[in-house]
């Protein structure tokens, strides 16, 4: 009698430990009712990804990295956006003109050339009265003039005014604009 | 970037060789600089450098000067009026004010623009658009007799409707040329003002029968 409990206990273990066997489809019917139930949980459309997004943000951790991520976004986004000093481009074809019938000569002097001080005006050259040079200016805000007979200063007639005459002579101011690369 | 550093270095170079020694003088200024002018144009340079103003536009001033017959006393004067209107507008443009809009602002406040304008400008148009162009323009016609806040009126009803550099730049030709021919200064800038934030209407197709 005990040899028989002690054979029915022993095979009910071993029955217990044995591996469970599972049928090929189980995989598969699990995986159907996973995504069923998940599908059923989850509000689709708009809604849904707004309500996800909800409940990420409710999380401090999910929050504070998503805070820092705006944070650098937006700091980045504004330092590419400053906007950029023109001065870094490369200088750009400018034509100055001058209509000066009875000028001897005229130059032209700004602060692209640092006013002519050694010798860097722009000489012009005279077409029947009308003067005319061409040279490359680096991009940016400039004043400039012209210099008739070597004494007079004339501003440009066909740009803006420099509203600075701080030493009694006109002036001009040009805005020459980067190429955009 | 790494342009933007040379020129810097260069600037700082050329305003130590000016004004730091006798011995290293920039061959542009040479002897005709005494030194009382010289030793109050470093100071005024150190104060804007102080202030993290951009000193490249004093030395251009320092230049301009020399090269139309001003005296020392006379530059000294205009740098240290150009470091005072460059504060200014620092001040309301804020240090996201590249070089070129400081200089631009700072003839515009010379004009008689206050820098509170200038600020509301910056603000209304954001960091992208840069105010270089506008604010040259509303120096320009400032000085041509247009009331100081008709044209920052002006200026800003163009920047906020977005319209671009070159019709800014055309808007001031038509302004001057108004002006030239005899038109009253406001009324000039008004008008024009208005012809190019207005959308101009669509010819409408005519149909067929």
């Amino acid at each position: 009698m005990a040899d028989w409990g002690r054979t029915t206990l022993e095979l009910i273990v071993q029955e217990l430990q044995a591996p469970v066997r599972l049928d090929e489809s189980f995989d598969r019917r699990v995986m159907v009712r996973v995504r069923r139930a998940y599908a059923e949980r989850r509000p689709r459309g708009v809604a849904g990804w707004f309500q996800a997004a909800a409940s990420v943000t409710r999380r401090p951790a999910y929050a504070a990295a998503l805070a820092a991520g705006l944070v650098a976004v937006v700091t980045v986004g504004m330092l590419r956006s400053r906007p950029q000093t023109v001065a870094g481009s490369g200088p750009i074809p400018v034509q100055f003109v001058l209509v000066a019938p009875e000028a001897r000569s005229v130059a032209v002097v700004g602060d692209f050339n640092n006013w002519g001080l050694g010798d860097t005006a722009l000489v012009a050259e005279n077409h029947n009265g009308v003067w005319s040079v061409s040279a490359p200016v680096p991009a940016g805000v400039h004043r400039y003039a012209f210099l008739v007979n070597g004494k007079q200063w004339v501003a440009d007639p066909t740009a803006p005014r420099a509203a600075s005459d701080d030493f009694g002579q006109p002036s001009s101011a040009l805005v020459v604009e980067a190429i955009a690369e | 970037m790494r342009s933007r550093a040379v020129r810097g270095f260069v600037t700082m170079a050329l305003v130590g060789a000016a004004f730091g020694s006798v011995e290293a003088q920039d061959p542009r200024i040479g002897n005709r600089l005494d030194a009382p002018t010289r030793k109050a144009l470093s100071a005024l340079v150190d104060s804007a450098r102080a202030q993290g103003i951009p000193v490249e536009p004093l030395m251009e001033k320092v230049y301009q000067g020399l090269a139309m017959g001003a005296d020392g006393a006379r530059i000294v004067v205009a740098v240290r009026s150009l470091t005072a209107e460059m504060a200014n507008a620092q001040r309301e443009l804020g240090t996201v004010a590249t070089t070129d809009e400081l200089k631009a602002a700072a003839s515009a406040v010379h004009a008689g623009v206050p820098p509170v304008e200038l600020g509301k400008m910056k603000k209304q148009s954001g960091l992208r658009r840069s105010l270089t162009l506008p604010f040259t323009v509303l120096a320009d016609i400032v000085s041509r007799g247009v009331p100081v806040q008709t044209a920052a009126n002006a200026i800003r009803s163009l920047v906020g409707a977005g319209a671009r550099d070159r019709d800014i730049s055309e808007f001031q030709r038509n302004v001057q040329v108004d002006i030239e021919k005899g038109a009253q200064p406001k009324a000039a800038a008004e008008t024009r003002a208005k012809g190019v934030t207005t959308t101009p209407a669509r010819p409408e197709k005519r149909e067929q029968e």
